[in-house]
């Protein structure tokens, strides 16, 4: 399948000397594939990024995004790429429309509707309010909006959720999953895991500048996750809690035996989380 | 095409900001202090107040001696107020000095004390010998008592002081041109400092206002070149150059400037300056943070003006800072005939070193456009 974006042994440091905030890192993305980039804050996450878009340059490493060696970056790139800032960046004097209206005159493809975009993102009714006037969410929502204007065949998304309500967020994941299934490429960073859990195909964990471990989340999970089912019963009169694994130590007869014998309260299954495993493969939490 | 669609918009954007309004605002005033606040020839002839304590005779005789340097040849009756009075006195205007003879000693030192302002009382001793008492205020150089003592006692030395100065060397700064009035000589200065030099700090104000909103980045990631984005800021930055400078010119100078001079000039010299800002703003994350090299940048700006307004002080290393040029070539812009060619060389000059700056602004903006 179609590399959209391949990245050998990258380093990067900002002062120019051993102190590495991107450590020979290597990925390679598939065409129409949900790629997480997921670790805590200065991991390398944004840095990683920028170097992809060409905010950065490139020290030392060999990097391809759409077809484009990122050494000698070319403007025609960017009618490819799509980039949706964590920090919201608009004109704040322009209104919401002007934004978008200015932008899609900056590239060189077929750009979307202004008005469809509004829509989507659900600006709909304030398209012609000043953009410094809109909340954090609504500016977010813009910038997110304007990552799409040219039909990018990859999108990157720097914490595409963050700072939005659970209706606004769960809205956003839609529109992902909806330009995915049309076979954009997405490069999500972000170090919420729930949302890497949702989207993606396959994951980075990236610390320290490093990448420790790449894989889709399910095999993450069936690797380095314990299964277990929690159950509340009753046993001689009292709620007692237990946790009974069903893969080893003869848990799962006593999880029978539990069954057979005692009052059920509750039951669940659990699953190891893709927080716990990262904590777990990487020792560091992700804040 | 993108190009104009960044200018374009950076019109727009400048049009709803406060910084397009104050330059606009500042022209008008600059404006306003040349027709109502700067006289055309500033009044500096100086003024002396005199009391004659002589007999009347010779007081007359006095009196006479100055008509015949008046410019009018005719006495005014003049007030003077001091320290709450008014006191009445004969008013002689000459070529150097505006000359008043008061009435009594008592106007005499309350002139002195309340104005500060050296007084002479004449008066004759019992020998008949004219004494001159000057009431000095302290702050008088030694050279100009030397003056006084040398003029009182000039007949002693008469030979030397005329030989001395017959053989004083006296030439003309700007010979062949017709001297500017005082009005019209701050006409450069205004442009320098109003027209060119407030490019820099505009454009840092407009690029520090955008990095502090992350534009430069979002511009960065579309198939429009930064070079782009920093032109269209400088030909916004430039236009509004224009208009301040013609705000402030036609009305003083009429049609006397040679005005596609002054636009080629104004966009070039804009175009430099503009150019320096940006190369600053780029090591910088605000404004703040490039108060230093700003003010820096400023100070040695404004050091030509003290070679402006004193010809004979112009040092060669005064000469090689651009706004030495700038002040030179806005003069011969709006003289009757001016020297356009050092007006072509200047704006040539400025076109090239500003698109040297302008590359490597560019190079550097590229460089920094994650900070």
């Amino acid at each position: 399948m179609k590399k959209m974006i391949k990245v050998e042994n990258l380093y990067h440091s900002y002062n120019n000397d051993d102190n590495y905030a991107v450590n020979d890192v290597s990925f390679e993305i598939r065409k129409g594939e949900i790629f997480g980039f997921l670790g805590p804050s200065g991991a390398g996450k944004s840095t990683t990024q920028n170097i992809l878009v060409g905010l950065l340059q490139l020290q030392r490493g060999e990097v391809e995004v759409a077809g484009y060696d990122i050494k000698h970056i070319k403007n025609k790139m960017f009618n490819k790429i799509g980039m949706s800032f964590e920090q919201s960046n608009v004109y704040g004097k322009m209104t919401g429309l002007e934004n978008l209206e200015f932008y899609r005159k900056l590239f060189d493809v077929e750009t979307r509707e202004p008005m469809e975009l509004i829509r989507m993102v659900g600006l709909d009714g304030k398209e012609n309010i000043k953009a410094g006037e809109y909340s954090k969410g609504m500016k977010h929502r813009l910038t997110f909006a304007r990552s799409m204007i040219n039909n990018p065949e990859i999108w990157f998304l720097d914490e595409p959720t963050t700072g939005l309500d659970p209706a606004i967020a769960a809205n956003i994941k839609d529109i992902i999953r909806q330009e995915n299934e049309k076979g954009v490429t997405v490069f999500l960073t972000t170090h919420n895991m729930h949302i890497a859990d949702e989207l993606c195909d396959r994951v980075a964990f990236i610390v320290d500048g490093k990448i420790r471990l790449i894989d889709s989340p399910k095999k993450l999970k069936l690797e380095y996750g314990e299964k277990l089912v929690d159950v509340e019963y009753f046993r001689e009169g009292e709620l007692v809690k237990d946790s009974f694994s069903t893969v080893a130590g003869g848990g799962k007869d006593r999880l029978v035996d539990v069954i057979r014998n005692h009052e059920i309260q509750t039951m669940h299954t659990k699953e190891a989380t893709l927080e716990e495993i990262f904590i777990s493969v990487t020792g560091r939490g992700l804040v | 095409m993108k190009l104009w669609h960044s200018f374009s918009k950076e019109l727009i954007l400048s049009s709803k900001s406060w910084y397009f309004y104050i330059e606009l605002v500042m022209a008008i005033i600059l404006l306003l202090i040349l027709l109502f606040v700067v006289p055309e020839d500033f009044d500096s002839k100086g003024k002396e107040y005199i009391y004659l304590d002589l007999p009347q005779v010779v007081q007359e005789r006095y009196a006479k001696n100055l008509l015949e340097e008046d410019l009018d040849e005719i006495t005014e009756q003049a007030e003077v107020k001091a320290g709450g009075s008014v006191f009445k006195a004969r008013l002689y205007e000459t070529e150097e000095s505006k000359i008043y003879l008061l009435d009594s000693l008592d106007a005499l030192m309350a002139i002195s004390k309340s104005e500060s302002v050296p007084a002479v009382h004449v008066r004759a001793n019992e020998d008949n010998q004219v004494i001159h008492t000057y009431y000095l205020q302290g702050y008088e150089t030694v050279k100009l008592k030397n003056l006084l003592m040398v003029y009182h006692n000039r007949l002693a030395a008469h030979d030397v002081i005329e030989e001395y100065a017959e053989n004083i060397p006296i030439r003309s700064l700007y010979q062949g041109e017709e001297a500017f009035n005082d009005r019209e000589n701050l006409i450069p200065v205004f442009l320098t400092f109003n027209g060119s030099l407030m490019s820099l700090f505009i454009i840092a104000a407009y690029i520090f206002l955008d990095k502090s909103e992350g534009i430069i980045k979002a511009y960065a990631v579309t198939a429009s070149s930064v070079w782009h984005y920093l032109l269209s800021k400088i030909g916004v930055i430039t236009l509004t150059s224009i208009v301040t400078s013609f705000i402030i010119t036609v009305p003083v100078m009429g049609l006397q400037p040679n005005y596609a001079a002054l636009v080629l000039f104004l966009v070039t010299s804009g175009f430099f300056v503009a150019s320096l800002g940006l190369l600053l703003t780029s090591y910088y994350k605000d404004i703040v943070e490039s108060f230093g090299a700003m003010y820096i940048v400023i100070l040695i700006m404004v050091m030509p003006n003290i070679s402006y307004f004193t010809p004979s002080w112009s040092p060669d290393w005064v000469k090689i800072i651009p706004s030495y040029v700038m002040l030179q070539s806005f003069k011969e812009i709006i003289s009757v005939n001016g020297n356009m060619s050092y007006v072509l060389v200047a704006s040539l000059a400025f076109a090239v070193l500003g698109l040297d700056i302008f590359v490597l602004a560019n190079h550097r903006f590229k460089k920094t456009l994650s900070l």
